[in-house]
């Protein structure tokens, strides 16, 4: 008896040290955990998603009970709203055709449209120390990681890891959520940090004085990963005076969800000065130099700075410096393995793209009844009654 | 409990039927963390969830500790840490170290009345509260806020007693004589 006490113990201290080694491993080895991570998640995604099937049964019934007791008040209210958007969408209409007609007149770079598949959320939180759902749409489906995912409501995360069927979504409340956003109408730009609470805050934010509450929070685009102007949520102040975001969509009643195929448009040969530092003959130099700097503000005003890569290359060369279109030819030639890093390029995107791109994603909702197999009446309730969004 | 056993010769059968006594707290724990992460919370329209994998962990640490073996904790853990994007090795740490601090309590809760159980699971949930949110804080490199982990325990205590409940009907049913 007295051994099998003493193997006992040298196997509770040695699970205890394997335990704590794995705590400090699992910061080193990251792509092994990572890569077993997918896998056991992968092979949890179905017994998780048959066993969220009754859940959001139950979830439905309950919400149902619940409309039926406001439904007269409901009605009052969506017919009131119903009014209210009417006038809206008459305005958005006439913006839209004045917003296409700039476009052409400026030859704006238009972003690609954005394909998406829908799936819907199949597991909780995970934990209190961690703010991610898993969603049944994996890289089978054409998800990948970086993905931005949205609700009907706005967006709630990206994908952080993919699996052959599901994929793990980093939700905005997270601890390690970065996003950068763009504060309207100011226009002041800022990076949602999640802490874990329930509303993320703004980093890097250059003036709080010139936000104020009930600001709206949507993407900047910046990074490439995430498209611009998508909505995130409000600027709200908490009662200890810190500016926060409460977001739209509600991390509590998270149901379907799209996932985004976001493509920054990195075709685009970068054009930097590379000219200097490789310096053929000495004395084009500062004809190059000229040439590089001389496109920047010819190019940079027709409408932006990001997009303006895109510009550059179709009409600035051309018009303000045939000869240094010659000169800057061979170098753009000369890198062809450069796109790579046009990608990765994080400052490309765009203060003056958000207007016209932030028209694209919205109207999507629109489209959810027929893409999302149940009708979305039953996340729009989630909506209605998200605190703080009224 | 071997001395018992010895007079008769296994049937493959009951070799069988002990195989799956030993490792069916075990599946119980699995299937607790699965259960965990499934949304249940969003019925009532909240994401916090209860730690159900700790309840198993309390309750075969304290009933029958020779059932649920410390690398079975550990596997629990493990797997409980797979499945969430947290630090790797957490909740095998937390589990790991609960499970030993309840064993060297357990002469208190065992054989005691329903509360006094419950109490030391309140404990023991504290316990595990404030260790995983130490090590949480330490890895993230910041003072995590501390509310999301006291719901978690707090709803983790609260039902408890139902688990508990469960739990003493699968140990009775597989253990008529225990």
């Amino acid at each position: 008896m007295p051994i099998r006490e003493l193997s006992h113990r040298i196997s509770l201290v040695f699970m205890l040290t394997l335990a704590a080694a794995l705590l400090l491993l699992g910061r080193a080895e990251t792509y092994v955990f990572d890569r077993a991570r997918q896998v056991v998640t992968d092979m949890a995604a179905p017994l998780l998603e048959l066993a969220s099937r009754p859940v959001a049964v139950a979830r439905r019934v309950v919400e149902r009970t619940d409309e039926y007791a406001y439904v007269f008040d409901e009605n009052e209210r969506l017919r009131a709203e119903n009014a209210r958007l009417l006038a809206w969408k008459e305005a958005a209409l006439k913006l839209e055709a004045k917003v296409a007609r700039y476009e052409a007149l400026l030859n704006v770079q238009v972003d690609p449209g954005i394909s998406y598949v829908s799936g819907r959320v199949v597991s909780d939180n995970g934990g209190p120390f961690v703010d991610t759902v898993i969603v049944n749409v994996g890289r089978n489906q054409g998800a990948k990681s970086g993905d931005a995912v949205i609700d009907t409501d706005g967006v709630i995360g990206r994908v952080v890891a993919t699996g052959d069927k599901a994929s793990r979504v980093l939700l905005l409340t997270d601890l390690n959520s970065r996003v950068p956003v763009v504060i309207e109408p100011a226009h002041y730009k800022a990076v949602l940090a999640g802490d874990n609470t329930d509303w993320p805050k703004l980093e890097y934010l250059t003036s709080t004085s010139g936000i104020s509450p009930g600001d709206r929070v949507v993407t900047s685009g910046d990074g490439g990963l995430i498209p611009p102007g998508l909505p995130i949520g409000l600027v709200i102040q908490t009662s200890d005076g810190f500016t926060r975001v409460q977001t739209f969509a509600d991390r509590d009643r998270l149901d379907f969800v799209r996932v985004l195929q976001y493509e920054f448009p990195s075709q685009v040969a970068r054009q930097d000065p590379p000219a200097v530092l490789k310096g053929p003959p000495v004395t084009s130099k500062p004809a190059e130099a000229a040439a590089s700097e001389a496109p920047k503000p010819g190019a940079a005003k027709p409408a932006t700075p990001p997009v303006g890569q895109t510009i550059q290359r179709s009409t600035a060369p051309g018009v303000i410096a045939p000869s240094a279109a010659k000169l800057a030819k061979p170098e753009a030639g000369a890198k062809p393995k450069k796109p790579a890093v046009a990608q990765t390029q994080p400052i490309t995107p765009a203060p003056g793209a958000v207007p016209n791109t932030s028209m694209r994603p919205i109207p999507d909702p629109a489209e959810t009844e027929e893409e999302t197999p149940p009708p979305p009446s039953d996340i729009t309730p989630g909506s209605a009654d998200t605190p703080g969004t009224e | 409990m071997m001395a018992r056993l010895d007079p008769y010769t296994p049937t493959p059968a009951s070799r069988a039927s002990r195989v799956v006594m030993m490792i069916l707290p075990f599946i119980i724990g699995l299937f607790c963390v699965l259960l965990s992460f499934v949304p249940i919370g969003r019925i009532f329209g909240t994401s916090v969830m209860p730690a159900f994998a700790l309840m198993a962990i309390y309750y075969w640490a304290v009933v029958r500790p020779d059932m649920f073996p410390v690398y079975a904790v550990f596997l629990v853990g493990l797997l409980s840490d797979l499945l969430s994007a947290g630090p790797i090795g957490l909740w095998a740490f937390v589990y790991v170290l609960t499970y030993t601090i309840v064993l060297t309590q357990r002469f208190l809760a065992v054989n005691a009345p329903f509360s006094v159980f419950w109490f030391g699971f309140l404990l023991a949930a504290l316990v595990a509260g404030a260790i995983s949110w130490g090590v949480a804080s330490i890895i993230y490199g910041v003072i995590l806020s501390v509310k999301p982990i006291l719901m978690h325990m707090l709803v983790t205590v609260a039902v408890f007693p139902l688990m508990a409940f469960l739990f003493g009907r699968i140990e009775r049913r597989i253990l008529p004589s225990g």
